[in-house]
């Protein structure tokens, strides 16, 4: 039997109010499976953010509807404070920034995504110490994040959203504050992981410096989804990008 | 990275303690807030440690001296209320009476005088020795009074010593013993010397006031209706009722005289508290009561302040998955934190600082208890403050 995907997106569609209707999205679908590394592209204002919104379960669709593991999770005038433990236990965040809590350490930040889902602290801290091993900051582990470096901070939340073992990683942006070489990293690390872990990974980006580490892109531009295109031996072809492009880059 | 999440406990109370962490990160910030509503502690333990000291200065004489009936001056509701003077031999008539077993006399008149150079005030207050022998004097040192005349024991607070010479009203009294904590109801150090010397002292006049007093046929001068006691006349006749006595009997025999007026240890404490200090109660108990609310005011402030300067946290907990509870705990903790440690250093303050004041501030265990119970309940409010601004914070908001 196959197994559904971690993410389903169907036909979602977002509309703002404000002094007029803004049409964020417009009937936007795709599946994201396990072990798959998706990258979501498009330029600013192109609705990248709100399709993450309403993936992660933080905004409701105007239209359409949301499935994780095949379960229907989210439609227009869902109960979101109702899907928390939906995010807990199936979803991890990674952001622009870090959003790293100031006053626990590299380990607690990690571990505190455990503690809230009621593991105890000893074996929470283990596993974030684990964790934070796997992503080469073992020697980081106690220090707070006011005394690590941007790319260091990051891995943390990489570390965070990873604790849970969720299914589906969404990503906003990871790469924006990061130079080009750590900015890859990143992206590699999360490659490694769909590869080790069989999660799902969502990036939202615009950096195109790392496109042959993803499975498949997809582009949105206006709301709409304008293009898609499937890794080939780490070469990327993607609408708008030729070839010669993507070796510069 | 193959490490899989280790089990659930299926308990809620294990996360990190937040609050304590958060304090622990911005220490000097909380405990300089911890101070802050410490100083606002004190003023109000200040207030309420006022009136209980007014209230126990105002009873002292009427709850120490033993007296179960005041005989006072007819028509009148001395000698605190109000000015009383009566007969200085009332106390044989009052004697006379069945079911009194003792009486003795009483008068107290505020004086000024000078001592070693200083001008010095206290409120001069006669026993009736030998037949009070002034064991219910708080003595702190020195002796109680033990010949009949030119003795005094005063209060620490009048700025006596022993063996001190003053010269009251014609006559010197040397200091041979000294109290603590007896003052009067406005706070005058209490001055003791016997009932005779008492009355020596008020009888003192100038030469023209005497000359005048005869002229005017009348040789002591005295006023009836003055509220200060004069020759021959004394404030009260205390009454000492046996055992087996009917006090109604007793007040309505005294009463049938005509002359007089008869008031219980009871009804003196109603007349000072109701009375006498009225007005005074309500004022502190009002500038209390505003106290109370500009800490309300200040620690919700500081609480929601807190709270503003955590949204992007709170948001990255909902984000995360946390319930409710975790973020309800943390703005809870820590607004109980802040007021129980502010109410911790107020009480330290207090106890520095009052015992410097020129008037007794009483702190009581009940007091302190309560204003302990109304600091949290502050804190209480305070925290639903800043829980009702968590409540709204979005997940989303992690990203703006």
């Amino acid at each position: 039997m196959t197994r559904p995907p971690v993410l389903g997106v169907d036909g979602a569609v977002k509309h703002y109010d404000g002094g007029g209707v803004v049409r964020a999205l417009d009937g936007v679908s795709f599946e994201l499976h396990a072990g798959e590394l998706l990258g979501i592209m498009g330029p600013s204002g192109s609705g990248k953010s709100t399709l993450l919104l309403i993936a992660g379960l933080l905004e409701p669709p105007t239209a359409g509807e949301v499935r994780i593991g095949g379960q229907r999770v989210s439609w227009p005038g869902a109960d979101l404070d109702g899907l928390r433990e939906v995010r807990r236990r199936r979803i991890g965040f990674v952001f622009q920034k870090p959003n790293l809590i100031p006053f626990l350490n590299a380990t607690e930040n990690v571990a505190l995504a455990l503690e809230i889902d009621d593991v105890p602290p000893g074996p929470a801290r283990r596993h974030a110490g684990g964790l934070l091993r796997a992503l080469g900051l073992a020697h980081r582990a106690s220090s707070l994040p006011a005394r690590l470096s941007g790319g260091e901070q990051q891995r943390v939340a990489v570390a965070r959203a990873l604790a849970n073992d969720p299914p589906l990683i969404l990503a906003d942006e990871p790469t924006a504050a990061l130079d080009s070489v750590r900015g890859r990293q990143v992206i590699a690390l999360f490659r490694r992981i769909a590869d080790e872990r069989g999660a799902g990974i969502a990036v939202v980006t615009h950096d195109p410096r790392a496109l042959d580490l993803f499975d498949r892109t997809i582009e949105l531009s206006d709301g709409k989804l304008v293009g898609a295109s499937t890794g080939i031996g780490g070469l990327v072809l993607q609408r708008g990008l030729s070839e010669g492009d993507v070796e510069r880059r | 990275m193959d490490a899989r999440q280790p089990r659930r406990s299926g308990r809620g109370d294990w996360i990190v303690n937040l609050a304590l962490r958060d304090i622990r990160f911005n220490a000097v910030r909380f405990l300089l807030t911890m101070a802050g509503v410490g100083l606002l502690v004190t003023a109000a333990i200040g207030m309420v440690g006022l009136y209980r000291g007014i209230i126990a200065d105002a009873l002292l004489i009427v709850r120490d001296i033993g007296a179960d009936l005041w005989v006072v001056q007819g028509g009148r509701a001395g000698p605190f209320a109000e000015g009383s003077a009566v007969s200085a031999t009332l106390d044989r008539r009052v004697e006379g009476v069945e079911g009194v077993a003792a009486v003795r006399r009483f008068v107290q008149f505020n004086q000024q005088f000078e001592a070693g150079g200083r001008s010095l005030r206290a409120t001069v207050t006669g026993i009736d020795h030998p037949a009070d022998d002034g064991g219910w004097l708080r003595l702190a040192q020195g002796r109680g009074l033990s010949a009949g005349h030119f003795e005094a024991v005063a209060d620490e607070s009048v700025g006596l010593a022993i063996d001190d010479v003053v010269r009251l009203g014609a006559d010197d009294h040397r200091v041979v013993g000294l109290t603590r904590g007896m003052v009067d109801q406005m706070g005058d150090g209490l001055l003791f010397v016997t009932i005779n010397d008492a009355q020596a002292i008020a009888r003192r006049r100038t030469a023209e006031e005497v000359l005048l007093a005869r002229a005017a046929g009348n040789r002591s001068g005295a006023a009836t209706t003055s509220s200060v006691p004069q020759d021959s006349k004394i404030a009260a006749v205390l009454v000492a009722l046996d055992s087996a006595a009917d006090p109604a009997a007793v007040v309505a025999a005294i009463r049938r005289w005509g002359d007089v007026a008869v008031l219980s240890r009871d009804d003196q404490v109603d007349l000072l508290l109701n009375k006498r200090l009225w007005r005074l109660r309500v004022q502190i108990l009002a500038f209390t009561s505003v106290l109370l609310a500009v800490m309300t005011i200040v620690v919700s402030l500081i609480v929601h302040t807190m709270t503003l300067e955590k949204l992007h946290q709170i948001a990255l907990l909902k984000l995360i998955g946390a319930r409710n509870g975790v973020v309800v705990s943390m703005i809870g903790q820590q607004a109980m934190l802040i007021g129980s440690g502010g109410f911790l250093a107020g009480v330290g303050i207090a106890h520095l600082v009052f015992p410097l004041f020129p008037r007794r501030v009483e702190m009581t265990v009940a007091d302190l208890a309560a204003l302990f119970a109304t600091v949290l309940a502050i804190a209480g409010i305070a925290a639903l403050f800043g829980i009702s601004r968590a409540m709204r914070v979005h997940a989303r908001e992690v990203l703006s």
